[in-house]
Order: C-alpha cells, then sequence, then structure tokens
C-alpha cells in the first residue's frame, strides 16, 4: 500500500457523509478523514487554533468539498483556500449535486482542480469516491506540508 | 432742291450768256413793238429793266452785267435821238448814265435779293433737313419707347400674375425688409394668423408673431447671410392667441451691392405633425417602459425559476441519492437474509430511484435550454452532422444502417445547442428503427421560404398523426416504455431549440411506415437572398 494522505471532507448531509465514508471505506482510505460540518468548521480546521500548519499535524492531501453548506458556503471556503499562502497549492476537489453551469464556472474561476457531481447511482457514487481518493489520497503527490500516511 | 445741281450742270455759262443776249433782243424788239404806243421815255426802260433783272436773279452775276451793258448800249443806241445811231449829243446823256445807273441798281437788287434768297433757301433746306432727321429720330425713340411700354406691360402682367399665384399659394408667405418691416402677406399667411394683408404690412414681422426662435436670432441671421437661407421650426402666436408650429424656410434677396434687402418668409404649420409625433414619442415611451417592466417581470419569473431549477439540481437530487446508496447498501448488507421477492423490491427501489434521477437530469438540462443564452455563428450542418454521426453510430454499432446524408447547408445558430438538437433527432431515428432489419435513415434539405429546411427521416415503427400534437410535449411518449426507453423529453428539447433560432418543426409520420421531423433554421446573414 502507498503512503495515503490525509482527506478534509467537508460536508453536511449526515447520510452523504455516511455514504462517501462508506465509499471510502471500501477501499480503505477512509482512515485519515477529517470530517468538517460546514463551512467554519472547515475553515477552524484549517485556520484555528489547532490548525495542521501550527500543531505540525500537516495539511490534508486533498479536501473533498460541498457546495452547498450552512454559514459559510463552498465557494467562500475555495476562495480563502486559494488565498491564504500556507493552503493556496492544497488540491480542491468540489463534490456536488448540482450540474449547474454557473456553479461549475464560478468554482474554476476560484481554482479548484476538480468538480464531481455526486451521480444518483451508488455504484456509480461508489466508483468516483474511490477514484477520488485514490487519485487524489494515494496517487497524486501532494504539496509539501501535507500529511502523508506511511 | 435735289434739281438744283442737274440746273446747274445744265446752264452751261454759254447758255447762260445766250440767253442773257436773247433775252435784251427779245427787249429791244418789244420796246421796239410798242415805241408807239408808249411815248414817255419811262416805257422805254421797262422790258430792259425786266431783262437785267430776270437774268440777275436767274442767270448770275455775270449774265446780269452783261444785260445792263448790253441793255445801256441798246437804249442809247435805238431809243435816244437820233435814233438808229450811237448819239453824240450831250443833252442824252443824263439819260443814259440815269438808265444805266437805274439798270446796275436793279441789277444790284435783284442780285442780292437773289443771293438772299439762295441763302434764305439753303437755310431752309438745311432746316427741313435737320428737321426730317430729328422727326426720323422721333419716330425711331418713339418705336423704341412703344416695344418698351409694351415690354414693360407684358412684364407687369407676368409679375402680376406671379404676385397673383404667390398671394393664392396655401403656404404662408412674407417678405420682411431689412429692418424686419413686413411687405408683403399672402393669403396662405392671412389663412394661417389671422391677421389681413392691409393689417400685417407695415407691422414689425417678429413682434406681430411673437416669433420663439429654436436659438439666437443673430446666429439664425449670420446663417442666413452666408448661406442666402435658412430652415429650421418657429413658434409664431395667431391672431386669436394660438400657439403654432411652423416649418420655417427663409431665403435673402440681396440688392446691387450684395447686401441684403428682404427676406423671404414661407411657413408651413406642422402643428398638428408635431402633435403626432409628440404623440407617437411618448406612446413609443409607455411602449418602452411597459416593455422594460414587463422584461423586469419576466427576468424576475426567469430569476425563480432559475432558483428553483438550481434548487431541485442541488436538493432533490440529494435525497434520491440517499434512497439509491441506503438501497444499495442495504441490498449488500442483507443480501442473504433476503428471499426472492424482498431482492425484486430492492431492485425496483434502485430502478425507480434511477429512473428519477434520469428525468430529473434531462429536466434540468430542458430547463437550462430554455434559459441559456444564444450564442449564434456561421455553423455548417455538414460537419455538425458528420460530428454527431460519429457518435451516434457508435451507439448503434452492430445494426444494420443505411445512412443516406445529402448535401447540408450552412446555417446561423447555436453550435452546442444545435448539436444536442441533432443528437436528439438522429438518435430517435436510431431508436425508433431499431425493429427493423435493416434501418435506412436519410437526413437531407428542403426549401422553405428565406429558412432551410432540414429533415431527418426513418423507416421505423412511426406513429399515428392523431397524436402528432403530443410529439413535442415534455414527457410525452408516444410508445410503452417497455417498447423503447426515453424520458420523452427529447423532441421538446428540439421544439425548444428550433423556437429559440426563430425555426420551426414539424413530423409527417403513419405507423409502421417510419418518420420524418422536418425543422427549419435561419441562414448566414451573409447568405439571406441567395440561392
Amino acid at each position: 500500500m502507498n503512503k495515503l494522505g490525509r482527506i478534509l471532507l467537508v460536508e453536511d448531509d449526515p447520510k452523504d457523509v455516511e455514504l462517501t465514508l462508506t465509499a471510502l471505506g471500501e477501499y480503505n482510505l477512509a482512515n485519515e478523514v477529517v470530517l468538517a460540518r460546514d463551512g467554519e468548521e472547515a475553515l477552524d480546521y484549517l485556520y484555528g487554533g489547532g490548525n495542521p500548519g501550527a500543531s505540525g499535524n500537516g495539511y490534508p492531501a486533498v479536501v473533498l468539498l460541498d457546495l452547498k453548506l450552512p454559514k459559510v458556503d463552498g465557494l467562500e471556503v475555495l476562495s480563502r483556500i486559494r488565498s491564504e499562502e500556507n493552503t493556496k497549492a492544497i488540491p480542491v476537489v468540489m463534490l456536488t449535486s448540482s450540474r449547474e453551469e454557473r456553479d461549475v464556472l464560478e468554482s474554476y474561476k476560484l481554482g479548484v482542480n476538480a468538480y464531481v457531481v455526486k451521480p444518483v447511482d451508488f455504484h456509480e457514487f461508489v466508483n468516483a469516491i474511490k477514484e477520488l481518493g485514490v487519485f487524489w489520497a494515494i496517487i497524486n503527490e501532494p504539496p509539501p506540508g501535507s500529511m502523508k500516511r506511511e | 432742291m435735289q434739281k438744283r445741281p442737274y440746273r446747274e450742270l445744265a446752264i452751261s455759262i454759254l447758255w447762260r450768256y445766250g440767253l442773257c443776249v436773247a433775252l435784251v433782243a427779245l427787249a429791244i424788239v418789244l420796246t421796239l413793238l410798242l415805241q408807239k404806243a408808249f411815248s414817255a421815255p419811262f416805257w422805254r426802260s421797262f422790258f430792259f429793266v425786266w431783262v437785267i433783272v430776270g437774268s440777275m436773279w436767274y442767270l448770275g452775276k455775270g449774265p446780269g452785267f452783261t444785260a445792263v451793258i448790253l441793255s445801256t448800249l441798246a437804249v442809247d443806241y435805238y431809243f435816244t435821238p437820233p435814233a438808229g445811231e450811237f448819239s453824240q449829243d450831250l443833252r442824252n446823256l443824263p439819260f443814259v448814265v440815269v438808265f444805266f445807273i437805274f439798270a446796275l441798281v436793279s441789277g444790284w437788287i435783284s442780285s442780292r435779293l437773289k443771293e438772299r434768297e439762295r441763302a434764305l433757301s439753303q437755310a431752309r433746306d438745311e432746316l427741313e433737313t435737320r428737321v426730317q432727321e430729328r422727326t426720323k429720330e422721333l419716330e425711331k425713340s418713339n418705336t423704341l419707347l412703344l416695344t418698351e411700354i409694351e415690354e414693360r406691360r407684358r412684364a407687369e402682367k407676368v409679375l402680376r400674375e406671379q404676385t397673383e399665384l404667390l398671394h393664392l399659394t396655401h403656404d404662408s408667405i412674407f417678405v420682411r425688409d431689412g429692418e424686419g418691416i413686413i411687405t408683403y402677406w399672402n393669403r396662405g399667411a392671412e389663412e394661417l394668423y389671422g391677421w389681413k394683408s392691409d393689417e400685417a404690412i407695415g407691422k414689425t414681422a417678429h413682434e406681430l408673431l411673437g416669433t420663439v426662435f429654436p436659438k439666437p436670432l443673430e446666429k439664425i441671421m449670420s446663417r442666413l447671410i452666408v448661406n442666402g437661407r435658412w430652415d429650421g421650426e418657429l413658434v409664431h402666436t395667431r391672431r386669436d392667441g394660438s400657439l403654432v408650429i411652423v416649418s420655417s424656410r427663409w431665403a435673402v434677396q440681396r440688392g446691387d451691392d450684395g447686401q441684403p434687402v428682404a427676406i423671404l418668409e414661407t411657413n408651413n404649420d406642422i402643428t398638428e405633425q408635431k402633435r403626432a409625433e409628440d404623440d407617437i414619442r411618448k406612446l413609443n415611451e409607455e411602449l418602452e417602459m411597459r416593455v422594460i417592466k414587463r422584461t423586469n417581470e419576466l427576468g424576475e419569473v426567469n430569476k425563480e425559476l432559475e432558483a428553483f431549477a438550481y434548487s431541485v439540481s442541488h436538493d432533490l437530487r440529494a435525497p434520491l441519492r440517499h434512497l439509491a446508496g441506503y438501497a444499495e447498501l442495504l441490498q449488500k448488507s442483507a443480501s442473504s437474509n433476503l428471499d426472492e421477492k424482498s431482492t425484486r423490491y430492492v431492485a425496483m427501489i434502485l430502478e425507480s430511484a434511477k429512473r428519477m434521477g434520469d428525468l430529473i437530469d434531462d429536466l434540468l438540462a430542458f430547463s437550462r435550454t430554455s434559459r441559456a443564452e444564444i450564442k449564434k455563428s456561421r455553423v455548417s450542418l455538414e460537419e455538425l452532422v458528420d460530428e454527431v454521426l460519429g457518435d451516434v453510430k457508435r451507439d448503434a454499432n452492430g445494426r444494420e444502417i443505411l445512412w443516406n446524408v445529402g448535401e447540408l447547408p450552412d446555417v446561423y445558430g447555436d453550435r452546442s445547442m444545435l448539436r444536442l438538437a441533432l443528437v436528439n433527432v438522429i438518435s430517435n431515428a436510431v431508436k425508433f428503427t431499431r425493429q427493423r432489419e435493416r434501418a435506412e435513415i436519410e437526413i437531407a434539405r428542403i426549401d422553405e421560404g428565406n429558412d432551410v429546411a432540414i429533415f431527418v427521416r426513418d423507416n421505423g415503427v412511426g406513429f399515428d398523426m392523431k397524436y402528432a400534437h403530443k410529439l413535442f410535449g415534455v414527457f410525452q411518449r408516444l410508445h410503452r416504455a417497455e417498447e423503447f426507453e426515453g424520458t420523452g423529453i427529447g423532441l421538446a428539447h428540439v421544439q425548444r431549440i428550433i423556437y429559440r433560432h426563430g425555426g420551426k418543426v414539424w413530423a409527417e409520420s403513419a405507423p409502421d411506415e417510419g418518420t420524418t421531423i422536418y425543422f427549419t433554421l435561419p441562414r448566414p446573414p451573409e447568405d439571406t437572398g441567395d440561392e
């Protein structure tokens, strides 16, 4: 097994969290998942008191970001990540229900690395999550400073 | 008068002297004949004096003087005693001398009279010549004068007629002099403003009419002086106080020195026209306001629809995904415990969830087609159909399809939307010919007025034309789901796309005989009117 990067999953819907974690679990990718239940939590994790940069835990190898979130939405989180020196290199994948053109366009404008529409079909969903996890957490070489599991 | 030179020429000197001698001889004969009747010495000289006077008068001084000498000699010879010889008697001498002197004096007087008369006659002749010349001149100038008078009369007539015409014209025309005083006022002006000609003439035009100028009068005047004319809109006040808007044209009349002496002003009442224009402008403004309002309303509705679609896209799909996800997990975790029936139920749940997902996706795509902005450009249908056929053929692999693609034109439209429409129509043709051993699909053009019409014809299952009105409705299907899969949104999509391009779409079909879908599209702007 290759070293596995930490995944920051930002998702407010507990069912989606469960299904996503199940999907990741099926391929042994779920161990290093940090969960944020809304945009604020995500920002708090990245920039708060015990932030990965300060605590030495390292930044996540990838952020799976839902678009529609309570309090601070996905696009705002993305824009903050891209504007901060410490986090601007972290790969961010939008994982969302919407394939609305303006959402896709806005996400790419803000510098998202990938935009994935969650399929209704569970098999497809599992495949999508698996491929994302494998690519971003294993294959992709993350920027220096992010945590990788040997 | 004119005869005189001839006579002078005719009477030669010889003739004159000869005649003089002959006359003296005649006088001798006559005196001799009458000697017995008249014994007084006076009568002895009577004829001689007449001969002398006559010679002097008619024959000139030379012959006259000759007559004096000859007469004196004849008197002395014949009529002084002794007759028949020259007198030597001194007693007779005084008579001869007296005669001679008398003859001389008579001759001189006659000669002088003759000269006087000649001078007089000459003067008379000259006078007459001058009178004739003057008369001629007078006649000439008279003729000239008459012609001139005639011409002037004619010109006056023309002028009068023209003035009359000017007076009769419907346009309001008046003339004002350099000081702005009205000098002419036609009937049109009388009718337009209400003042009679004799009331208006002599008044200052702009004061009488209360003229409102579109710009300062000085500017207008300088333009007028430079160009010789000016036109613009003025507001005048009529006699009854009402306002009239006129289209005014000014022309300047210049004197010999080039300075303006009068201005001809022609005015046409455009009040009604202006009012109509105002009304139209107001109506247009209102219309524009209404259009803006309606557009805003539509924009609002559109925004709401967009929000709705957005919400559907996000929120409706999530529970569906969960439904499918948990059903799948259930199937996996409980597969050993579930009987065949329950396994089928779970499978049905999954199938329905998937179908609903497809429906939502199609509906969202359809709504996007309606809302998305059309980006028109020249599109080669030939290329586009080629591209689409590539995709469609891949999906239909293994099937025998005879493709019959004719020459296709360029059209003007949104490439990606047109592609979507073509994909829908062509894959429909492929789908509904599935039961044919050998499917035939024809794609070609026909002429349809200014637009380009394309048709896609198949030899598939077709449909009954009595359902044709349902063909293009959203989620309308003319075949059962187990016969042909699909959400029933494809042709609705096609129709929406063609409508948004300003085209028409229609179908011809009969059960089991295949279907032809027609649609029209605009030609590229630069091609309009060709072919």
